[in-house]
């Protein structure tokens, strides 16, 4: 199966999107984890229930929330392009950022879960060793929640791989640009002649879900018994 | 040297605690049933727990006092605390559990090496492994090691062989006397007596998130006068006997209890050297003279110290050599006619005579 130059681009573009928006989510995803895992805060539930608004509503509608703040009319999109030049505008960070926002839940869930299983006792263990708030996270927390860190990243890239609705509605059906594999696969589809492009990207989609998903399976085994949970 | 002045008050779950007691001795032991606030009184000691209202000073250092707005976080006290399941860092391998807080110090503040703790605990073969791959009883004596080698100013033991089987407590027993006599002041916090006893006579009495007794085992129960804690307080002797001859033919030991002989069951130990021996106060029976044609073999002459009257029965302390404790009826007393300053006979059977680490 040899693939067309249109075809290695939305897969080489989808790779970039995903990676970008996963790199992006991981950061905020472990801090959002802690903090929703570990402190009791007012207006807890409401924090928590719009992190996951992405997962139950229907895609196009965080696609156009963020075309109107983020798009070159919005305001974070104006401020960002006067201040600093920088545009999600039709570009494919704006498809990073759409994957980002779509696959958050998707990290937080895992994060959030695994910080919840580390007894606060280790935690205190390490208090009393002399290690401060952050020796504490750095060497204990975080090294233990690794597992479920990894498994809401790669969770994340995968959903990212397969992100359409908020994509085209913010960021558009760019070849090259915006045209990820989801979006590659919907245009050849409508395409007269265009099936068999739409059967290989659908079997590339197959493949690179498949394998996303054993290696979150066999890197998790793998760091558990790293960290001496097996 | 341990100058510890605690006087806090907190609200826990449902039930206040207020407690205030000041503990100069270097080792002891705080006794309280589960539930009774042991465990808060420890972790407000370390800083894992913020009280409400009140001050606490260790050695002259002020580390919290909500009249001066001050609370001196855990990992600045210095303050060691050893979990009743260990808490091992199941992510690092013993060595580096070992040395977590060891590293955190700077070498003026080190008073161990890693090599004489491991010697001493004996967990010389276990450094490569992980936590995972311990027993309990392992598990115990490697949280020890990473307590002592922080070098903290006091070290807090949260019933450390709660998790343990009879077994495996008979084990560990020793090493926490090892650990007693390097030197670090120790706070053992435990709802089983004996193994308060077993490493000090100096206990603070912990009920219903209230200390109402501190001091010797017997000030503490005076202090703690009709508490149910009081009065289910099963005291015990607990000496150091030296093996003078073990006697296989007929099965009995004899050893050098302070200068006085005492026929002991077969003891673990050979002849030379020493062991913990432990006997029940009320398995003790006291008589005015020597008792002829009778099967208790032990009858150490004593002089009354102080007579402590409790719910159901008193307590007579003798100085025989070393002090002797015995829990007689209290009708008795009286009876007997004993008082302070009296000679009496106490009558111990070999066979109540225990090997609590043997």
């Amino acid at each position: 199966m040899t693939l067309t130059p249109e075809e290695i681009s939305a897969l080489c573009l989808s790779a970039k999107v995903s990676a970008w928006a996963t790199l992006l989510s991981c950061p905020l995803a472990i801090a959002m984890g802690w903090v929703l895992a570990r402190k009791q805060f007012f207006g807890k539930p409401l924090v928590d229930a719009l992190f996951h608004l992405p997962l139950v509503l229907p895609p196009p509608v965080p696609g156009y929330l963020l075309l109107m703040s983020f798009g070159n009319q919005g305001g974070m999109g104006r401020w960002l392009n006067e201040h600093w030049g920088f545009s999600f505008a039709f570009n494919w960070k704006g498809a990073a950022l759409a994957a980002a926002v779509m696959s958050f839940p998707l990290m937080l869930g895992p994060v959030r879960l695994s910080f919840k299983l580390i007894g606060s006792q280790l935690e205190d263990a390490a208090r009393t060793l002399g290690a401060n708030p952050w020796s504490v996270f750095f060497t204990v927390t975080l090294p233990l929640a690794l597992p479920g860190i990894l498994s809401g990243t790669l969770l994340a890239f995968s959903r990212s791989l397969g992100e359409f609705g908020a994509t085209i509605t913010f960021v558009g059906n760019i070849e090259g640009e915006t045209r990820t594999l989801p979006l590659a696969i919907y245009t050849a589809k409508n395409l007269p002649d265009g099936e068999d492009m739409a059967l290989r990207l659908i079997i590339l989609s197959l493949a690179l879900a498949f394998g996303a998903l054993l290696a979150n399976d066999w890197l998790a085994r793998h760091i558990e018994r790293r960290l001496g949970m097996k | 040297m341990l100058d510890l002045n605690i006087d806090i008050r907190l609200q826990r779950g449902s039930f206040p605690v207020e407690m205030a007691v000041r503990i100069t001795e270097p080792v002891s032991g705080v006794f309280g049933h589960s539930g009774s606030g042991k465990t808060t009184l420890l972790h407000c000691i370390a800083g894992l727990v913020k009280p409400d209202s009140g001050h606490m000073k260790l050695n002259g250092e002020i580390f919290f006092d909500v009249a001066k707005k001050q609370f001196t976080p855990p990992h600045k006290r210095h303050i060691g605390l050893v979990f009743q399941d260990a808490q091992l860092f199941p992510h690092l391998s013993v060595l580096n559990n070992l040395l977590y807080g060891y590293r955190r110090l700077k070498p003026i503040q080190r008073r161990f090496e890693l090599k004489p703790v491991v010697e001493l605990l004996e967990i010389g073969p276990l450094l490569e492994r992980r936590p995972g791959q311990l027993s309990g009883g392992e598990k115990q004596r490697v949280a020890l090691g990473r307590a002592l080698l922080y070098s903290p100013q006091l070290l807090l033991l949260d019933e450390p062989l709660a998790a343990l089987d009879g077994r495996l407590k008979r084990q560990i027993l020793p090493f926490l006397r090892r650990v007693r006599d390097v030197g670090i002041p120790m706070l053992y916090v435990s709802h089983a007596l004996d193994e308060i006893l077993y490493l000090t006579q100096t206990v603070t009495l912990v009920d219903h998130g209230r200390i109402v007794g501190h001091g010797s085992c017997l000030d503490a129960l005076t202090q703690a006068d009709s508490t149910e804690l009081a009065d289910g307080m099963d005291l015990r002797n607990v000496w150091e006997v030296t093996i003078l001859e073990n006697n296989r033919q007929h099965g009995f030991s004899v050893a050098a209890l302070g200068k006085q002989r005492i026929i002991l069951p077969p003891a673990p130990a050979s002849e030379g050297k020493t062991a913990i021996v432990s006997v029940r106060a009320a398995q003790i029976a006291l008589s005015r003279q020597r008792i002829e044609g009778i099967t208790i073999q032990n009858q150490l002459p004593g002089r009354i110290l102080r007579i402590v009257s409790r719910r159901h029965g008193a307590l007579v302390e003798i100085d025989a050599g070393v002090v002797v404790v015995a829990e007689v009826n209290g009708k008795t007393v009286g009876d007997l006619n004993l008082r302070e300053g009296d000679g009496v006979y106490c009558l111990i059977k070999a066979q109540s005579v225990e090997y609590p680490d043997g």
